[in-house]
């Protein structure tokens, strides 16, 4: 048997005898009859007395709220019932026809029934919506026992189970005693229905509690529930566990397992006895009523145990199974494992600690007045595990202090004691007295908490650093970077620094139930009706009202609000498109502070959204919205926005919708369109509608019909005045005559020229005015995806050359050039080299051990890269050679010192000693010495995303020299790195292709530029390099460049053949019109005179290379080399030098080919 | 009593020690330690001045009092720091044959050989200790600097069994966790992070551990941001500088100005000798090969 020793007390009240409690199903209120004949309604979330009732004469011992109206039913000693309205607050009636004392009374959960139960012997049912009797005699009867006192929750319920068939039997039958449960010795105080199942407890004077099972044809005693030691008066079964509580006049109040009818606690009043329990029928709260009053209480904390880290959540369910919960994926893992055995079965948890080092968590459970667990967690979520290896103690607080410390904390022994992982004690430390419990102090440091006091205290140093003056601290929220820390209390929240120094302090009327920190240093806490947030200053306000108490995990509200106010709209997007937030607070928050657009984006129900849409002018919305709707007002508030905005489209529909003719006439006379309006006549001469029709006649300007509609309506003299006044003197004669009158019998007055309606000179109606900008906000962009795509031109504005329509078939081009480089790239393939041979002898007397890391790395790869890192230049040459018939290093020699730069971290270790030296690894989760690798900076991506953009922005900007150079960094850091895929290999290649080609192409315009500019050969050379400029395969818009230079240049030399060829190409190209433009003049002016002033070697329909070394054409078929590491061709008689583009290997050396992966290796 | 262990007078001087906060150790009030304890807690006074490069201090202190051995085996770590490393290998080489028992001898006199590149000498002598630590660590260190990790895990693993809680060994441990790597960087990482984080043993060198763990773990955003703000703090720590220049290499960065900036604070550092050192054989190297046609 264990009893609790502090019962989860929520409130109390203080009164004479409750006999009756009822929970109201939905508000945090509570009826309680009493013996002194009232009875009272309290708040007992606020613990306020909402009112009082004072009718009964003597006694109140039964109470029930209806579930759904403002009704309660009270039955008294008085043999009355009564039934009340809570907000009229009055008896509304009373049902009289008891003739003993009501012992309880209830509300049929359906139908419109009150069943009462009497000392008279009988139970009744009575129809509360007539006041009348329905089974006015249903005489229960239970021979052999002095105290009647029966009653159910549900009676009705056992009825339908006794009688499955008989449902209908109200009304005309009187109901049949189906079981008589025989086995208490004395009177029975109270009977109670399983809420499913086919159980009933009772609890009588023989200080029993007794169990029963019914089926369809029997009922019997199923077991005892023996310990109470007094009469027991009440019991009842948990609505949602497994467990049966009873109350008796012993002063206990006591849980039972139901299905091994063992004691699971038992809370024991001093001096009240108990008369009566009652259960929320949703929540986990109970209710008790004792000779002085009622206490509401929980059987266990809701509060989860749960700690964050960094973005992840870790907590125990109510099943007892940690789980973590990843704030950023927004998903829950699977259960990590199960913590079934911690404690004692019906004991939660109560707090949980987590070690991201060891990956551990500790656990406290109240059970046994006690007990910690530290249990590693696995690595990876597989469903609910029992741990295996499990550390335990006795402590009520258990935190951890460090990697491998933990403290843990004996309120009896008022002793803290660190411990290592290994569960064994290292330090023992003395609290302050009174200590009731420890928390983390930041690193290294404990809190301690005193009834009065909060101290912190270094555990190296064992000393207290600092103490704060903080009654009644229950818990400790620490701010993400460590630097504050509030302090909770009941009431009240203290903000101190990390050095306990006070920086604000708030008081709440209402009970604090937890606080967590904003990354922002924005402390948010929840009291029992409201989250409220709270800045350094202690300015605090409300974000939300709760009707449920909330325990803070994440701040996600408020950390939109702030997201808002900063305008970070990516953050928002974030939460919006993650998060479910949702209520009319934040929509009307929204709304007021001026974001209705944002708002729109919230809403479901029509009606707001299409006041939002109309309050940020986005009609679309609106439209859709009214359409759903389809009711004239929102028709009228939609025509009137969108005339405002110009959009007639809209107008003409939301005008169509109302039926609004002279609306739309006229809306269509001011757009000029014709035939709709005589549609509109149509409409109008169909429907009789003459005024209408009128109406639309004088818009048209058709005078017939209008004359047509006089006669039709018998207004002759307007008809002929018309006809005259439009000149019409047939039609003015023929109505005349229709008459029967002549002109002279008329006088009419002297008639200027008609006036006509006047027609709009834009047709209008053919496309909408210019609209008022739609309220796209940048919000809403980023929402419909818009935002990157902004980004992207923005980014692509920033590289300085003129056109932008390039830029988009850049990419095209890009995809073309690569088939290209790919198909022409079948570098080195022919030179088969054995695999092995690549495996250069490293000089090392023995493996493993005594060997450093770098002298590994240079075994355990075959590449260059790793070489160098290793500082094993000299293999790395051999490699280089090898390879790509590397023979010039000096200009590798930067790159060769970066990568050994980056190889090695040094730490300072003993005084006087050189660091230790550690080698940087690219296999960052291997331990393996065969297979650790160095890093190597600067890999593919950077190449690609950064050097390779700086090249083409040197080349766009005409800095042809940093261009070459830019170029050629490039061609070195690939010619010594490693990549990780075969897919970068070749991405690599295609760089190093790329690389090639733009070299060579700055090199022909730079010795271009050299060239001195008198001379006929000069200049023959001139118009050839230039010529040669555009064969490199560079981007198109950089080609674009070299041929409009080349264009220029042939054109004022009189060279209109090949001007016209450039001229061609570029057209061919395509572009930017400016560039085009140019061309195509050009073009124009040479196809008159298409000869060259000057013969220079280039023939533009040719196939040719160009040797790199000579800049000279290489005509294909010709015979040349190729150099093995760029590619780069040249003339047969550079064989053995040098090569031009790299500048490092030698032209049609023999070599394997550049190896920059081994599979499996990265 | 271990006057260093949890319940001893010397823990927090000890701690601040060798969690670099040498100021703190010259700032600690010794005059109420019990007499035993006096002069442990004078030599790591000394110790904490070497560390913070007033040798000349510390050579001035200790002369008159040779006698005892502690502070002679201070004399030739300062000695070897001040540059005078023949003399400083002289006095440690005697101090070792004379009194091989005394730790401080052990740890002082073992650090300048091996400084002079006599690790076997060093361990022998250090081999004597008796439950101290620093050797302890010292022998790590030697192993470590040997590339014989397995040795330096082994004895770290001795340790642990009488030693747990004990910060040094928790260093000596992140060491070879340093070398080990894979899941031992993170080890380390948290080693060092508790020590930096926490305002007692914040220092350069806590820092600089934090720093070079998030080096060796690939995250290196965050290795910069303790770098950068260190760097700020302590502009002329050499280590801090020379890691410094590793991350700014790997990311990309130029690290010429902290290349100079060590060079004028530290021009001995392994960093500069090393990179001279490859430069110089890299031309070597180069020079074997040439093209086939010069052009």
């Amino acid at each position: 048997m264990q009893s609790s020793p502090n019962m989860l007390t929520k409130f109390e009240s203080k009164s004479s005898r409750a006999k009756g409690i009822a929970f109201h199903p939905k508000r945090p209120w509570i009826l309680v009859s009493l013996h002194s004949s009232t009875i009272q309604l309290w708040d007992y979330r606020m613990g306020t007395l909402i009112d009082r009732f004072e009718e009964h004469d003597g006694p109140v011992r039964g109470v029930d709220f209806h579930p759904t109206q403002p009704l309660f039913v009270s039955g008294g000693d008085d043999y009355k019932i009564k039934v009340w309205n809570y907000q009229t607050r009055r008896c509304l009636f009373t049902l009289n026809g008891h003739l003993d004392y009501v012992r309880t009374v209830f509300f049929h959960p359906e139908l419109p029934w009150i069943l009462s139960a009497s000392d008279d012997q009988t139970i009744r049912i009575w129809n509360w919506q007539n006041r009348s009797l329905i089974c006015p005699h249903l005489g229960y009867l239970r021979p052999a026992k002095e105290a009647l006192r029966p009653t159910s929750i549900s009676f009705e319920d056992q009825m339908a189970r006794a009688n499955p068939n008989q449902a209908d039997m109200f009304g005309n039958t009187d109901a049949i005693v189906k079981f008589v449960l025989e086995g208490h010795d004395r009177g029975v105080n109270w009977v109670s229905f399983h809420p499913e199942l086919p159980l009933i407890v009772s609890a009588g004077d023989d200080r029993l509690i007794k169990l029963w099972r019914m089926s369809d044809t029997k009922a019997w005693e199923v077991d005892t529930c023996r310990g109470h030691f007094q009469n027991a008066s009440a019991c009842l079964f948990h609505p949602h566990q497994d467990l049966i509580l009873s109350v008796g006049e012993d002063k206990t109040i006591r849980v039972w397992d139901l299905n091994k009818r063992t004691s699971v606690q038992s809370f024991k009043r001093d001096l009240d006895r108990f008369w009566v329990i009652a259960a929320h029928p949703e929540m986990n709260l109970f209710a008790a009523g004792h000779d002085t009053g009622v206490m509401v209480f929980k059987l266990e904390r809701e509060r989860p145990a749960s700690a964050i880290h960094q973005n992840q959540l870790f907590y125990i369910t109510k099943e007892k199974h940690v789980k973590s919960y990843d704030f950023v994926k927004n998903e829950e893992s699977q259960s990590l494992l199960s913590l079934r055995k911690l404690g004692s079965p019906w004991v939660p948890p109560r707090t949980l600690s987590y070690n991201p080092a060891e990956r551990a968590i500790l656990v406290t459970s109240p059970a046994d007045s006690g007990t910690y667990e530290l249990i590693h967690l696995p690595r990876d979520a597989t469903g609910a595990v029992e741990p295996t290896d499990v550390k335990r103690g006795q402590a009520t607080s258990a935190v951890f202090v460090a990697r491998n410390r933990f403290a843990v904390f004996n309120p009896a022994s008022q002793q803290v004691d660190i411990k290592d992982l290994s569960n064994s004690t290292t330090k023992t430390i003395k609290p302050p007295a009174g200590t009731t419990d420890i928390y983390f102090g930041g690193a290294g440091c404990l809190l301690f908490i005193t009834p009065t006091t909060v101290v912190l205290f270094d555990i190296q140093q064992k000393k207290q650093l600092a103490e704060v003056t903080v009654s009644g601290v229950k818990y400790v929220a620490w701010s993400n970077d460590g630097l504050y820390c509030a302090l909770l209390s009941k009431h009240n929240v203290t903000i101190v620094t990390k050095t306990l120094e006070q920086v604000s302090t708030l008081h709440e009327t209402i009970r604090i139930k937890s606080a967590t920190w904003d990354d922002a240093g924005v402390l948010i806490y929840s009291t029992l009706n409201h989250v409220k947030y709270s800045l350094l200053n202690g300015d605090n306000g409300i974000i939300r009202t709760l009707d449920q108490t909330v325990y803070l995990i994440d701040p996600t509200e408020y950390r939109f609000k702030l997201a808002l106010v900063k305008r970070n709209y990516d953050e928002m997007l974030q939460i919006i498109k993650t998060s479910s937030l949702v209520g009319q607070s934040i929509i009307s928050y929204l709304q007021k502070k001026g974001y209705p657009e944002i708002a729109l984006q919230f809403v479901q129900d029509p009606q707001t959204r299409f006041d939002l849409a109309l309050e940020c002018g986005n009609l679309d919305v609106a439209i859709e919205m009214a359409k759903e709707l389809d009711r004239p007002n929102f028709w009228t508030r939609l025509g009137a926005e969108a005339l405002a905005h110009g959009n007639h489209q809209t107008v003409e529909m939301a005008y169509q919708k109302q039926r609004n003719f002279d609306k739309l006439s006229f809306l269509y006379l001011s757009t000029g369109d014709q035939d709709k309006l005589s549609r509109m006549a149509k409409i109008a001469s169909h429907r009789g509608d003459f005024t209408s029709r009128f109406q639309n006649a004088v818009y048209r300007g058709d005078i017939e019909d209008r004359i047509e509609m006089f006669k039709e309506v018998d207004l002759y003299p307007l008809a002929y005045l018309t006809a005259k006044s439009h000149g019409l003197t047939e039609e003015a004669e023929s109505i005349l005559e229709a008459v029967g009158l002549t002109e002279d019998q008329i006088t009419l007055p002297s008639l200027e020229q008609p006036l006509k309606v006047a027609h709009p000179i834009v047709p209008t109606f053919k496309a909408a005015w210019p609209v008022k900008a739609a309220g796209h906000s940048s919000f809403e962009k980023a929402l419909l995806g818009e935002v990157g795509a902004v980004d992207e031109e923005a980014a692509a504005d920033g590289f300085d050359f003129e056109d932008d329509e390039q830029e988009t078939t850049l990419a095209k081009e890009t995809l073309d050039d690569d088939e290209e480089d790919a198909s022409g790239w079948d570098m080195g393939d022919d030179v088969n080299v054995e695999e092995d041979v690549d495996f250069v002898n490293v000089e090392s007397t023995e493996a493993g051990a005594g060997s450093s890391e770098a002298d590994l790395w240079a075994r355990n790869s075959p590449l260059a890269a790793d070489h160098v890192a290793a500082g094993s230049f000299d293999t790395a040459m051999q490699l280089l050679n090898r390879q790509v018939g590397a023979v010039h290093f000096a200009p590798l020699k930067p790159r060769f010192l970066e990568v050994f730069k980056a190889s090695k971290t040094y730490l300072p270790a003993t005084v006087g000693l050189p660091p230790l030296v550690n080698y940087v690894r690219r296999t960052t989760e291997e331990t393996d010495s065969r297979k650790l690798l160095p890093i190597i900076p600067r890999d593919l991506e950077t190449v690609a995303t950064v050097d390779l953009q700086e090249g083409y922005t040197a080349m766009r900007s005409n800095k042809l020299e940093d261009g070459v150079r830019i170029f050629k960094g490039i061609l070195h850091t690939l010619l010594v790195n490693t990549v990780s895929s075969e897919a970068e290999v070749a991405q690599a290649q295609k760089i190093i292709a790329t690389a090639r080609e733009y070299i060579l192409a700055m090199t022909i315009e730079l010795e271009r530029r050299t060239l001195p500019t008198e001379g006929q050969d000069n200049l023959k050379r001139s118009l050839e390099l230039s010529a040669y400029f555009t064969i490199p395969k560079l981007e198109v818009a950089h080609r674009q460049l070299a041929l409009m230079a080349a264009m220029k240049l042939a054109f004022a030399n009189k060279n209109y053949n090949s001007a016209l060829g450039f001229a061609s190409r570029m057209l061919a190209n395509g572009g930017s019109a400016k560039l085009l433009e140019q061309a195509k003049k050009i073009k124009a002016q040479c196809e008159r005179n298409p000869s060259d002033a000057i013969d220079i070697d280039f023939d533009q329909f040719a196939e040719f290379d160009i040797c790199a070394a000579s800049h000279t054409p290489i005509f294909s078929g010709s015979p040349f080399v190729t150099d093995p590491f760029t590619g780069a061709k040249y003339h047969p008689q550079y064989k053995g030098s040098v090569d031009r583009i790299a500048e490092v290997t030698e032209i049609g050396a023999p070599a394997s080919g550049l190896r920059l992966f081994v599979p499996g290796q990265f | 009593m271990d006057p260093f262990s949890a319940e001893g007078e010397l823990l927090n001087i000890h701690t601040a020690f060798h969690s670099g906060q040498y100021q703190s150790v010259l700032d600690f009030e010794t005059a109420a330690l019990s007499p035993e304890n006096q002069l442990p807690a004078r030599v790591l006074k000394l110790r904490a001045q070497i560390a913070l490069g007033q040798t000349s201090e510390v050579l001035a202190a200790v002369s008159s009092e040779e006698d005892t051995p502690d502070l002679a085996a201070v004399k030739a770590l300062a000695q070897l720091v001040a540059g005078d490393a023949d003399a400083a290998e002289q006095l440690a080489q005697d101090l070792a044959e004379n009194y091989p028992e005394n730790s401080s001898v052990q740890f002082l006199a073992g650090t300048v050989l091996q400084a002079q590149g006599r690790s076997e000498e060093a361990l022998a002598l250090l081999g004597k200790h008796q439950g101290s630590l620093e050797a302890v660590a010292l022998i790590v260190q030697i192993h470590l600097q040997q590339n014989r990790t397995d040795l330096a895990l082994k004895e770290v693993q001795a340790a642990k069994r009488w030693a747990q809680d004990s910060l040094l060994v928790n260093i000596a441990e992140s060491w070879v966790g340093l070398r080990v790597g894979g899941e031992k960087y993170q080890s380390a990482f948290y080693v060092y992070e508790e020590l930096a984080s926490a305002p007692s043993t914040s220092a350069p060198l806590s820092i600089v551990g934090q720093a070079v763990a998030e080096l060796h773990l690939g995250r290196l955003p965050e290795a910069e941001a303790a770098l950068s703000a260190a760097l700020e703090k302590y502009p002329e720590d050499s280590e801090l500088i020379a890691n410094s220049i590793v991350l700014n290499v790997l990311a990309g960065k130029p690290s010429a100005d902290l290349e100079s900036k060590l060079q004028q604070v530290q021009p001995s550092h392994a960093l500069l000798a090393d990179i001279q050192e490859k430069s110089d054989f890299f031309d070597t190297a180069a020079a074997k090969y040439a093209p086939k046609v010069s052009s």
